[in-house]
């Protein structure tokens, strides 16, 4: 889809764009009413293992799991490959993967049974799953 | 002619709103395939909505420049010559393919379209997720040429915005695949669900603006499978639906590349190299994605000794 290169916009005043964003914007929230009226979100049942380890592949496809965790509503999933770990998360009706190093993750501090686990990327900067089995044993 | 006597876009905005309820409904009725989250569906919306107000800080330069390539003009293109019009669909769609293909290549521009595919989401409401941040990048300079050449603002204008019109359409799950002869020649929903997709195979593949022909011209042409569903988003799909985040996400990430770059290579290399480029190539390009599934299709084929 193109991007706005309306050089016509060049003579229209403030006023009159954000008179007509009005009506727009009530028409984007009719809208969006509508979707969510309409229940037509993905299904997201609780992740298991299977379809974690699967969501994760599709990710990382070359990525050799070692072992994993699971978040007890299942919104989360936590996976270690060597020296890296592997964090699923359910937004929305999708999911969404990051990685990061083990020893940041295995160093991360548990509040209140929540792991406060650092993420890089710009959002979100942090993920706070209860992860059932966490902390690992020490090997 | 300076001033478009009408603006394609603006007449085709009650046509948007009534697809996207008739893809609703029909999804509801479950007689076409159309998924959709309500805050994905928000943050898709208002990128649309809102993409006019950061617009207007590069409008006046992108006028002036446009009407100051016209009056250096090397022909005249009368507005009203059929074959204008039929001159202009064909440059202005290869224009339009050079600067997509530009945006997903490259990485100061792709950071001005990444919002666009940032959707996990594909349905008529992710047509409308439109960049806060191309009339700053400069994309706009690719049309100069068509005013150089003698096609006037406001026939520019027009084509740019036919051409957006006819984009909407294609971005449904709701059409399957379109007689063969149109999807021989034009951008379909199925050519676009290829280009929204992040399987390794259908990265940076069918740029089309209009007519798919210069995909299968230039080499980035890639039919839809039934054997591979897309899916939808990013490498690395956006953790939030806020509208800050989906417009601007990328432009800290470079920002921070930036702070930590040790040499002008690397400045060069995170601004102007693929998006994931890195000084010691530790991070993913489409490029290499790509080549890792092509040798493990190969390994998979191979029968074992």
């Amino acid at each position: 889809m193109p991007e706005s290169r309306c050089w016509r916009t060049a003579a229209i005043s403030i006023p009159a764009i954000l008179t007509g964003l009005i009506p727009s914007g009530i028409a984007v929230l009719v809208l969006v009413g509508l979707a969510a009226l309409a229940r037509l979100a993905r299904p997201t049942p609780p992740l298991d293992e299977a379809v974690a380890l699967s969501l994760l592949g599709d990710d990382f496809p070359e990525v050799p799991i070692d072992r994993i965790w699971l978040a007890g509503d299942g919104s989360a999933a936590l996976a270690r490959s060597g020296a890296r770990a592997l964090y699923l998360f359910r937004l929305g009706d999708a999911w969404v993967a990051r990685d990061l190093a083990w020893t940041d993750a295995a160093d991360a501090p548990v509040r209140d049974g929540r792991l406060h686990l650092r993420l890089a990327g710009v959002s979100p900067r942090l993920a706070r799953p209860v992860l059932a089995g966490w902390p690992p044993e020490p090997a | 002619m300076l001033e478009a006597p009408f603006d394609p876009v603006k007449l085709a905005v009650p046509f948007f709103i009534l697809a996207i309820l008739l893809e609703i409904g029909l999804g509801r009725l479950r007689l076409a395939k159309a998924e959709y989250e309500a805050r994905d569906t928000l943050a898709s919306l208002a990128m649309g909505l809102l993409r006019g107000v950061p617009a207007l800080l590069t409008a006046g330069l992108v006028f002036a420049a446009t009407v100051w390539a016209w009056e250096h003009r090397v022909f005249t293109v009368p507005f009203t010559a059929w074959w204008g019009w039929v001159a202009i669909f064909f440059l202005e769609d290869l224009t339009y393919y050079g600067f997509h293909r530009l945006s997903h290549e490259r990485r100061l521009w792709w950071a001005a379209h990444v919002n666009h595919h940032s959707s996990q989401h594909y349905n008529l409401s992710t047509a409308l997720r439109q960049t806060w941040t191309g009339g700053l990048v400069g994309t706009w300079i690719l049309w100069l040429p068509l005013a150089f050449l003698g096609f006037s603002p406001a026939q520019i204008f027009i084509q740019q915005g036919i051409s957006l019109v006819y984009q909407f359409w294609i971005h449904t799950e709701a059409v399957g695949r379109m007689p063969a002869w149109f999807e021989a020649v034009f951008n379909t929903p199925s050519h676009h669900r290829v280009h929204h997709a992040r399987n390794p195979r259908y990265l940076d593949r069918n740029y089309a603006g209009i007519l798919i022909i210069w995909d299968k011209l230039f080499g980035t042409f890639q039919a839809e499978l039934d054997a591979e569903k897309p899916r939808y988003g990013l490498i690395r799909n956006l953790g939030s639906f806020n509208i800050l985040t989906v417009a601007f996400h990328e432009w800290i990430a470079i920002a921070r590349d930036l702070a930590s770059a040790r040499s002008l290579r690397e400045v060069g290399g995170y601004l102007f190299g693929p998006p994931g480029w890195s000084p010691d190539g530790s991070r993913d390009t489409s490029k290499s994605l790509r080549a890792r599934w092509a040798a493990r299709q190969a390994t998979a084929s191979t029968p074992a000794e």
